[in-house]
């Protein structure tokens, strides 16, 4: 076990000219760091030569204190039972990578998500414009700058008869004369 | 002028025989496929945004939201990958109280799909039957941990609550009542001529498309590819019971039908093993102040086998008291979009549901 997670390091590292320290080893996990524009190739490389064939999860994180993206993609071998995480960061400003769907079909669907809830840019991802949201207009909603109680209350009105939306438990307690106590107070809304 | 042959038919999202709130867009000749796409955004309700918000404890009572029929896989993923993030050791009873949870909600899920494979066909007293008999179960759930559908059970540290007393037992006789029912299930199903012929050889998964769409479940194991993560990836104490993997080499919708009759006795069998074997002790470790709980920076994939195949949760702490990060992945999310659109190529509109029922589709996966 030990000599794979090593050659992996050592082909990696001398491959993709990174240094051994950008790579992390633990237990049955390699974290690798790198730059976006070596993605493609790193991961059929981790593909084609490193038995990495199954494409567990790709998922994107929003940093927004430093101003990036990590996306990253979770490879898995079934044969040694290792998994791989290929980490690279993107300007959250000019968040654009290229498109992966030619290695796996599979990540057409990912990509079309991460365009849609983080505004993502995948050069040369042909696929419907909308996924999960329709007629969208505003910011892209999952990054955490985006305030869905603000835009909210922007966009939608409230229900007929709600418009005053009122204290369910003040309106209650007006109407029979009950006193709310000062602990649950604070609850209300 | 060039005429066009073909017409677009709007498959759901109100359609009887989709398994839930999505829609297919489909391209047909005749009655023949050309052209698939799925469609969804009927079901979106940002789970994944609402646990940026919540604390650790929180946010689980929203994870067995993310798939209703089998809600428990969910949580285990969240809560082994909080408990990876956090560095927890759960003790020993917690871990093989959470396999019969697993199990119990696998049984469940699979006596639904019996329901939904039955409807989709036009047999609906396989309906009738399985989800009758699934109540058997969920009274079991409701027993254990107060919810027959949601059951919030499975949390970072252990499990909710130990056993009520003769709780064993009652779930024996569930399994005795299954053994002996079961035969009128193939009677019923497996048996039926009709059933045989309208699966044999429809909606067949390709070699090729397996690794390209990441095809994991019983789909995989119907093409011949003994996989399982409940062994492969081994968690909890799937390492310490004996249990086979079914295959079948067919990779069509009968062949995974095969596949999913052999696992529900699998399971009925590793529900004995683990009321055989269960040891005594703590079911959980407490836990600090849910809102003070803060949980070191790191990050963690957690993955399980569902009855509709691989799940994870990936979930990235930033060293709050709230996730940074949790995002899920179901088998449907890959299954029900572009395996499912490329599978229905050539396929008859008649055999649309019956395909989606196979493939395991579940809308909530796709969109959390």
């Amino acid at each position: 076990m030990e000599t794979f997670l090593e050659k992996i390091k050592d082909r990696i590292s001398v491959n993709f000219e990174l240094d051994r320290s950008s790579i992390d080893v633990e237990r049955k996990r390699v974290d690798v760091q790198i730059k976006k524009e070596q993605i493609p190739s790193i991961l059929r490389y981790l593909k084609e030569n490193m038995n990495f064939r199954h494409l567990m999860h790709a998922s994107v994180v929003d940093w927004l204190e430093e101003g990036k993206f990590e996306v990253l993609f979770m490879l898995w071998t079934p044969k040694e039972k290792i998994r791989v995480f290929v980490r690279t960061k993107l300007d959250r400003d000019n968040p654009v990578m290229e498109n992966l769907d030619m290695i796996w079909p599979q990540l057409n669907t990912y990509e079309r998500e991460f365009k849609e809830m983080y505004g993502i840019e995948f050069t040369g991802l042909v696929a419907p414009e909308e996924f999960i949201l329709e007629d969208w207009e505003g910011p892209p909603p999952m990054r955490r700058d985006f305030d869905t109680e603000a835009y909210a209350k922007d966009v939608f009105s409230e229900r007929i008869g709600r418009e005053d939306a009122q204290d369910v438990r003040e309106t209650i307690a007006k109407r029979s004369g009950e006193v709310i106590p000062d602990f649950a107070k604070k609850h209300s809304r | 002028m060039k005429r066009e042959r073909a017409t677009t038919l709007y498959f759901g999202p109100q359609h009887p025989g989709i398994t839930g709130n999505m829609m297919i867009r489909l391209k047909v000749e005749g009655d023949t496929i050309v052209k698939a796409t799925t469609e969804v955004g009927y079901l979106h309700r940002a789970f994944e945004k609402l646990v940026e918000k919540r604390n650790w404890v929180q946010s689980f009572t929203l994870m067995c939201r993310f798939c209703v029929p089998e809600p428990d896989p969910v949580e285990n993923t969240y809560a082994r990958a909080v408990e990876m993030i956090a560095g927890i050791e759960i003790p020993e009873r917690a871990k093989w109280i959470r396999v019969l949870i697993l199990e119990l909600a696998r049984m469940s899920s699979l006596l639904l799909w019996h329901a939904g494979q039955g409807h989709s066909l036009g047999l609906y007293t396989m309906g009738q039957w399985s989800v009758g008999d699934r109540n058997y179960i969920l009274d079991l759930f409701e027993e254990l941990t107060g919810a027959r559908i949601y059951h919030m059970y499975v949390w970072p540290g252990g499990v909710r609550k130990d056993f009520p007393e003769g709780f064993e037992d009652r779930v024996l006789k569930v399994m005795d009542y299954f053994e002996n029912k079961l035969p009128d299930y193939d009677n019923l199903l497996f048996e039926n001529s009709i059933f045989q012929k309208r699966t044999q050889g429809v909606g067949i998964v390709n070699p090729e498309q397996i690794i390209e769409h990441g095809v994991v479940g019983q789909p995989l194991r119907a093409a011949g590819i003994k996989s399982d993560i409940r062994i492969d990836d081994s968690y909890e104490v799937y390492d310490k019971l004996k249990f086979d993997i079914p295959t079948q080499t067919g990779s069509d919708i009968w062949a995974r039908a095969l596949v999913r009759r052999a696992e529900l006795r699998e399971s009925i069998s590793i529900i004995r093993q683990v009321i055989g074997k269960i040891p005594k002790g703590d079911f959980n470790v407490k836990l600090p102040n849910p809102q003070k709980w803060t949980i070191p920076a790191g990050d963690a994939f957690a993955r399980a086998e569902s009855v509709r195949g691989e799940v994870g949760m990936y979930l990235v702490s930033d060293g709050g008291n709230k996730p940074r990060r949790a995002h899920f992945r179901g088998a449907a999310y890959v299954h029900a979009v572009s395996l499912l659109e490329d599978v229905l190529v050539g396929a008859n509109i008649a055999d649309v549901s019956a395909i989606m029922n196979s493939l395991g589709t579940c809308p909530p996966e796709i969109e959390r």
